[in-house]
C-alpha cells in the first residue's frame, strides 16, 4: 500500500483511529454495562444508579446463581442441543450441499430439488400444523424436537453448495481419471478444502441451536426442559399480571431481582464469546468464498 | 467429463437432508389450506369448511392489515438500506487503518452482537434505555426530560432499525472487506502519482472496486422486503408502539395463538410466503442477469 | 421422477399427521357406565388417571425437595381420598405461557382430559366441539356446598357456561370483594403534609401534586411518584372479558365520573351501548391526560416491568387496585424496606359523593373436560374434596399446587370475614363459633388476628400492627380489615349486560380491542391528541362495534 506522510494524512489516520475505536467501545458496552449491573447492588440496580462501574461490589447473584439448579439444567439441555444439533447440521449439510454443488446434467433435476429447498425457505404452513406435525411424530418433549423442528438449514447448505462450485475443477478431473468414486472424492477430496465453510455453517449451528428461544418455549411441555433462551426469555419477558392470582403475584414480586438477571444473562453470553473469536480465520473466508464468486 | 453412474449416489446423499425437509418442512405445508377454510380445530384440515377467499377478503378489510404491511415494509426496507450503508462506510474507513493489530481487535469486537440473541439483547436494551436507564442519565446531565424510549410509536421503528443496525454491522462488513482484499493494489499507486488525496482514491479506487459486491448484497437483500425480524419485534414491543411496531410476524403470532383466529393468521402468513417468494425469484433473475452470479 | 417420488412420500406423510389427529379420543367409548355408586366424595375402586395441563408459577418455592407439581402434598390426596391418579401431560407458566399453551392444545385437538380455561377458550372449544356436556354429572357428582355456592351467584355463573342448554364447564366463584377497585395511599405521606384523604378526583389531583413536589418521603430528592399506572401488559382499567382484579389500573378514577369503558351499559335510550365510547370515559380520559401532562402519574407507566417496584421502594404514593392489593400485594416488602410506610385504603368518590364502582362477574375460570374421557366426574370430585378440606391443608405448601384448582369462595366470603374479624376484636366472637361450610379460612382468620393486630383494636394505621408475628396471617388480615372496610359502606353497583362474547365478537373483537387499547393508552401518554376519541368512536361502530351492540341487545332481553 502507499505510504502517505502528509500532516493532513496523519491528522486523518489519528481520527480514523478515534471513530473505529470508538465504534468498537459501542459495541462492547452494553454487555459491558450487563457486567456491571451483575455484580452491583440490587438496591443500587433497581433505582438505575449503576453506570460502567458497579455500584456496592459484590458477588452476591453470582453465588446465587451457582444455587440455581433450573438455570444449570437449562444451560445443559442447550449444551446437549448445540452438540446433537451442530453434528446433525454438519453431516446433512455436506450430504446435501455436495451433490448440489454439481450441474444439472450431472444430477439430474438438480435446479428442482434447489427451488424445492428454496421454496421450503419462504413457505411454511403456520405454527399449528407444524407443532401438530411434530406432535405426530412423537417428539414433543424431547430434545430431538429442538435438534430437528426447525428442519434443514437451508441458507447453510446454499453456502456451502457455492463454495464446492467455486473450488478448482482440475482437482476433481484428476482423481476422476484416476477412478474416485463419488464418496471418496467428496470426503478425501472436497471436505479437507471445504474447511474454512464448514467451519462457517458449524459456527451458524452453533449460535442458532444457542440463541433460539421460540422453539423451546412451544415444543417443550415444561419449564424443566427449556433451553438456556427460553428460559432467559421467560425471566426479561413481560409478565401478564391480569390472569395472575393474588398469591402467584405475590411470589412473582419477590424474583423480581435485577442483579441476578443480569448475572443470567451474562452467563449465558459466555459460550458463544468464547468460541467466535477462535473462528473467526475460518467464517470470514467462508463466507466470503461461499458468497462471493471471483 | 461425468460419470453417469454417480447420479443415483448423489440422490443417495440426498436422502437423509430430503426426508429431513419433507418431515419438517413440506409435510406441516399443507397447513396452508387453513387459509382457504373456516379451520375448525374439532374437525381438523381435512373436514373444516371451506370458505374460499373469504379470510382474504377479511383481512384486507381491516385497518390493522394496512398497518402492518406499511410497518412491515418501512422497517424492513430501513433495515436493509442501514445494513448495506453502514457496513460498507466502516469497511472503508477501517481499510484505511494502517495499524494492523489493531484492524483486527476491532474486527474481532464489532463481530461480538450478531452473535448474541434478540432473547438477550432485548433484556439489555430495555435495561439501557429505561427510563431510569444509562441513556437517560446522559440525557438528564443535559438537562433533557427522561425519554420514554420503548413507549414511543414515533421512535420504536428508529430503535428497531437501529439495534439491528448495531447488532449486524460489523459482520456484514466481512463481505465488504473481502471484496476490497482483491483490489489491485497498483492502482493506489498510480493514483497517488497523480497525486490523488486519501478521500480521493477512496472514492476513485475502492468504491469502483466494490461496486459489484454492492449491487450483488442489494439484490440479494430483496427477498427481505417483508421481514422486519420477528424475535427482535417480538421481545422489544408492546401495545404502545403497535401503531408503527407491529409487523406481519407478530400479528400473525398474536393473531393465530393469542386470539385463535387461526384461518386469519393463515392467511396473513401466506400473503408473506407469496410476496417473498416473488421477491426471491427476482433477485435469482437480477442476479443472474445482470451480475452472471446464481445464488444457489 | 424422483421429485414425483418425493412428493408422493410428502403426501404420505401428511396423511400420517391427518389420520393421527383425527382418531384423538375417538376410540374410546363415550362414560363407560362404573360399577361405583355415585357419591361426591366417593373413592374410586380402581385407580383412574386423569391427564391435565397445568399453570406452574416458577416462583413458588415452597414445594419440598423430592416433590414437583405432579406429585406432592395434594396430589397424593386426591390419591388417598379419590384414588384419582393426576398427569401433568405438559406445563407452563403462569398467565401467557399458559394460555399459548392451552390455545395451541385446542388449535391442534390435542388436549388433556382436563383443563382450566378462560372465557374465549371456552367459547371456542364449545364452537369446535371438543368438550364434554358436564350437565348430568355436575347434577350427581358436585357436592351440596358447591352447589350452594355456585347457586348464590344468582344464575351468573351458570349462564357463562351454559351453551343450548347444556353445562360445558364447571366455573368457579370468587367472592364479590375481588370486583371493586379501590384506592390505596400512603397516610403517612399525607400526614406529613398536613393533608386529609381526598375522596374525590379534585382533591386527588392536590394530594398528587404534593406528594410529587413537596418531597413527602423527605430524603431531599426529586424522587417521588404521584399515583402509579399499569404495568407493561396490564390494563387501564378492567372490562368485561377481564372485570375483576385489575391492579395498578384507574378503575377508580374512571368510576368517579361514570365512565365504564369495557362495559355494555344500557344507554340514556335505554339500549345498550358500550362503556368505551360514551362521552363519560373521553372526560375521564381528558383528566387522566391531564395528571399524566403533569407529571403526577408514573411516567413509565404501561413500559414498566412491574408497577409493584415502586411501591416496595417507596416512591409511589397512590395506587388503585383490590382490597388484596395490600398485604398480598407489594406492602409486605413496603414494610420491610420501611416499617413505617403506612397505606390505608380508601373509596373514591364521584362528584355527588357517591362510590360508583364497576362490578364484575363471579366466574373466569372454567373447568373443562375433553369429549371422550371416561370419567368426566372425577374432576369435579377432585374439587369437591378440595373446596370441602381446603381449610384443613397445611399451607406451606402453596395451594396452587393442588390439581385443577379453581376458587370457590361465596359471593360474601370477606365481608363475613371482616364483620367475624371486627367481632372477635370486640371479643364477641369466638373463633370456634366460626366454622362455616364454605368459608375455608374464617376459623384461622379468627384464631390468628389478635396475634399481628394491636391495641387499640379499633385503629388501622401500621403501627398498630405486628406484621413479624406471622407475615402470612398478616398479610390476609392487613388487606380484610384495611381494604375490606371501605367496601363496608352503602354504594351504587353498575353491572356489564353480558360478560361473555358474542358471535360476532369470536373474529372481529381482537381487533377492536386493541384498537381501544391503544387508542386510550395513547390519549393518556399524550401521544395522540383528546380528540382522537372521536375517531376511535367511528372507527370501533364501523369495524363492527354497532353489529356486536345488536347483538348484545339480543342477549340483554329479559
Amino acid at each position: 500500500m502507499v505510504k502517505d506522510n502528509t500532516a493532513g494524512s496523519r491528522l486523518f489516520d489519528i481520527a480514523l483511529i478515534v471513530i473505529l475505536v470508538g465504534i468498537a467501545i459501542l459495541c462492547i458496552l452494553p454487555i459491558w454495562y450487563t457486567l456491571a449491573v451483575s455484580l452491583s447492588n440490587n438496591a443500587a440496580a433497581s433505582s438505575g444508579r449503576v453506570g460502567l462501574w458497579p455500584v456496592g461490589f459484590n458477588l452476591g447473584s453470582y453465588q446465587e446463581l451457582m444455587g440455581d439448579r433450573k438455570f444449570f439444567n437449562s444451560f445443559w439441555i442447550s449444551v446437549q442441543r448445540v452438540i446433537l444439533g451442530a453434528g446433525l447440521n454438519f453431516v446433512v449439510i455436506l450430504l446435501m450441499a455436495y451433490p448440489l454443488s454439481k450441474n444439472a446434467k450431472e444430477l439430474p433435476y438438480r435446479n428442482v430439488l434447489m427451488w424445492i429447498l428454496v421454496f421450503t425457505m419462504l413457505f411454511n404452513g403456520g405454527l399449528i400444523p407444524w407443532y401438530m406435525t411434530v406432535k405426530s411424530l412423537g417428539l414433543i418433549n424431547n430434545i430431538w424436537a429442538l435438534v430437528l423442528g426447525n428442519s434443514v438449514p437451508v441458507f447453510s447448505v446454499i453456502l456451502v453448495i457455492n463454495f464446492f462450485r467455486n473450488l478448482p475443477k482440475e482437482l476433481e478431473e484428476a482423481a476422476l481419471v484416476d477412478g474416485t468414486g463419488p464418496w471418496r472424492m467428496m470426503i478425501q477430496i472436497f471436505v479437507p478444502l471445504a474447511g474454512p465453510v464448514i467451519a462457517t455453517v458449524t459456527l451458524f449451528s452453533i449460535v442458532y441451536h444457542w440463541n433460539e428461544f421460540f422453539n423451546g418455549l412451544v415444543l417443550m411441555s415444561a419449564a424443566d426442559h427449556y433451553p438456556l433462551q427460553t428460559y432467559i426469555q421467560q425471566m426479561v419477558v413481560v409478565i401478564d399480571a391480569n390472569t395472575m392470582t393474588a398469591e402467584q403475584i405475590q411470589r412473582m414480586s419477590e424474583l423480581s431481582n435485577r442483579t441476578l438477571n443480569a448475572a443470567k444473562i451474562f452467563i449465558a453470553m459466555i459460550p458463544v464469546l468464547v468460541i467466535y473469536p477462535f473462528l473467526q480465520r475460518f467464517f470470514i473466508t467462508g463466507i466470503t468464498l461461499g458468497s462471493v464468486k471471483e | 467429463m461425468i460419470n453417469k453412474g454417480f447420479a443415483k449416489h448423489y440422490y443417495l446423499m440426498l436422502l437423509p437432508g430430503m426426508i429431513w425437509l419433507t418431515l419438517f418442512s413440506i409435510v406441516p405445508m399443507f397447513g396452508i389450506v387453513m387459509a382457504f377454510q373456516d379451520y375448525n380445530p374439532g374437525l381438523g384440515i381435512l373436514h373444516s369448511e371451506w370458505v374460499g377467499l373469504e379470510n382474504f377478503k377479511y383481512m384486507f378489510s381491516l385497518n390493522d392489515s394496512v398497518t402492518i404491511l406499511v410497518n412491515t415494509l418501512v422497517i424492513a426496507v430501513l433495515k436493509i438500506v442501514g445494513n448495506l450503508v453502514f457496513p460498507l462506510v466502516f469497511a472503508l474507513l477501517l481499510n484505511e487503518l494502517r495499524l494492523r493489530y489493531l484492524k483486527r481487535w476491532i474486527q474481532t469486537i464489532v463481530y461480538l452482537p450478531h452473535f448474541l440473541s434478540w432473547v438477550i439483547l432485548s433484556g439489555i436494551l430495555l435495561d439501557i434505555f429505561g427510563y431510569t436507564g444509562p441513556v437517560n442519565q446522559i440525557l438528564s446531565v443535559f438537562h433533557i426530560k427522561p425519554v420514554l424510549f420503548f413507549g414511543r410509536a414515533d421512535l420504536f421503528p428508529a430503535l428497531i432499525v437501529g439495534s439491528d443496525v448495531w447488532k449486524e454491522f460489523g459482520f456484514n462488513t466481512i463481505i465488504y472487506l473481502a471484496a476490497l482484499t482483491g483490489i489491485n493494489p497498483a492502482l493506489y499507486e498510480a493514483a497517488a502519482i497523480d497525486g490523488a488525496t486519501r478521500f480521493r482514491r477512496m472514492l476513485h479506487v475502492t468504491l469502483p472496486g466494490i461496486v459489484s459486491a454492492i449491487v450483488l448484497l442489494s439484490v440479494l437483500s430483496l427477498g427481505n422486503v417483508l421481514n422486519a425480524g420477528f424475535e427482535q419485534i417480538f421481545n422489544l414491543y408492546n401495545p404502545l408502539v403497535y401503531s408503527s411496531g407491529d409487523i406481519i410476524d407478530t400479528w400473525v403470532y398474536r393473531t393465530g395463538l393469542v386470539n385463535l383466529q387461526f384461518s386469519l393468521a393463515t392467511a396473513m402468513g401466506l400473503l408473506k410466503s407469496v410476496v417473498s417468494f416473488l421477491m426471491i425469484t427476482i433477485s435469482y433473475y437480477l442476479a443472474y442477469r445482470f451480475a452472471n452470479y446464481r445464488i444457489f | 421422477m424422483r421429485a414425483k417420488s418425493m412428493m408422493s412420500l410428502a403426501i404420505a406423510g401428511l396423511m400420517l399427521v391427518l389420520s393421527a389427529c383425527g382418531s384423538g379420543g375417538a376410540s374410546e367409548k363415550e362414560a363407560d357406565v362404573s360399577k361405583d355408586p355415585v357419591d361426591p366424595f366417593g373413592k374410586y375402586s380402581e385407580t383412574v388417571t386423569i391427564n391435565i395441563g397445568k399453570e406452574v408459577d416458577s416462583a413458588d418455592k415452597s414445594l419440598p425437595p423430592g416433590d414437583s407439581p405432579e406429585n406432592n402434598v395434594y396430589t397424593r390426596y386426591v390419591k388417598d381420598n379419590l384414588n384419582i391418579d393426576t398427569k401433568i401431560i405438559w406445563q407452563a407458566g403462569v398467565g401467557k405461557d399458559y394460555q399459548q399453551k392451552v390455545n395451541l392444545a385446542i388449535a391442534s385437538n390435542d388436549l388433556p382430559d382436563a383443563l382450566v380455561v378462560t372465557d374465549t377458550q371456552l367459547r371456542q372449544m364449545v364452537k369446535s366441539n371438543q368438550l364434554a356436556d358436564l350437565s348430568e354429572v355436575y347434577e350427581q357428582y358436585a357436592s351440596p356446598v358447591l352447589k350452594k355456592i355456585i347457586d348464590s351467584t344468582e344464575g351468573l355463573a351458570m349462564k357463562s357456561v351454559t351453551f343450548d342448554g347444556k353445562m360445558y364447564a364447571l366455573p368457579n366463584v370468587t367472592a364479590e370483594s375481588d370486583m371493586q377497585h379501590i384506592m390505596w395511599i400512603r397516610k403517612d405521606w399525607l400526614d406529613k403534609l398536613g393533608l386529609e384523604v381526598p375522596r374525590n378526583v379534585e382533591e386527588l389531583e392536590k394530594v398528587a401534586k404534593a406528594f410529587v413536589e413537596q418531597d413527602p418521603d423527605g430524603n431531599g430528592k426529586n424522587d417521588t411518584i404521584g399515583i402509579s399506572g399499569p404495568q407493561s401488559g396490564g390494563l387501564l382499567n378492567a372490562d368485561f372479558i377481564n372485570p375483576n382484579n385489575n391492579n395498578y389500573g384507574f378503575d377508580p378514577i374512571f368510576g368517579a365520573y361514570h365512565a365504564y369503558p369495557g362495559f355494555w351499559l344500557k344507554g340514556a335510550d335505554g339500549n345498550p351501548t358500550y362503556g368505551s365510547i360514551e362521552p363519560e370515559t373521553k372526560e375521564a380520559l381528558a383528566k387522566l391526560r391531564d395528571l399524566y401532562a403533569k407529571g403526577l402519574i408514573d411516567p413509565e407507566m404501561s413500559i414498566r416491568k412491574d408497577a409493584q417496584e415502586l411501591i416496595k421502594n417507596g416512591t409511589s404514593g397512590i395506587y388503585f387496585g383490590l382490597w388484596w392489593a395490600g398485604g398480598y400485594g407489594p406492602l409486605a416488602d413496603a414494610i420491610k424496606n420501611n416499617p413505617k410506610a403506612n397505606w390505608q385504603a380508601y373509596t373514591l368518590l364521584d362528584k355527588n359523593g357517591e362510590f360508583t364502582p364497576h362490578m364484575g362477574t363471579p366466574s373466569n375460570q372454567y373447568l373443562v373436560v375433553r369429549k371422550g374421557y371416561k370419567h368426566p366426574e372425577a374432576a369435579i370430585k377432585m374439587e369437591n374434596l378440595l373446596l370441602r378440606d381446603e381449610s384443613k391443608f397445611d399451607v406451606s405448601v402453596g395451594i396452587g399446587n393442588y390439581p385443577l384448582r379453581i376458587v370457590f369462595a361465596p359471593m360474601d366470603e370477606m365481608y363475613v370475614t371482616y364483620n367475624a374479624m371486627k367481632e372477635v376484636l370486640a371479643g364477641t366472637k369466638k373463633p370456634e363459633e366460626l366454622d362455616l361450610p364454605g368459608y375455608k379460612l374464617l376459623k384461622a382468620d379468627a384464631e390468628n388476628i389478635k396475634k399481628v393486630k394491636l391495641e387499640p383494636y379499633d385503629k388501622m394505621d401500621i403501627q398498630y400492627w405486628d406484621p413479624n408475628a406471622d407475615l402470612g396471617a398478616w398479610k390476609r388480615l392487613y388487606s380484610t380489615l384495611v381494604g375490606i372496610a371501605p367496601l363496608m359502606e352503602p354504594y351504587k353497583k353498575t353491572y356489564s349486560l353480558t360478560y361473555s362474547q358474542t358471535k360476532t365478537m369470536e373474529s372481529k373483537w381482537a381487533t377492536l380491542d386493541k384498537m381501544e387499547k391503544e387508542t386510550f393508552l395513547k390519549i393518556i401518554m399524550g401521544a395522540a391528541p383528546l380528540d382522537s376519541f372521536d375517531q376511535f368512536v367511528k372507527d370501533w361502530r364501523k369495524q363492527g362495534g354497532d353489529d356486536i351492540l345488536k347483538e348484545v341487545a339480543e342477549i340483554a332481553q329479559p
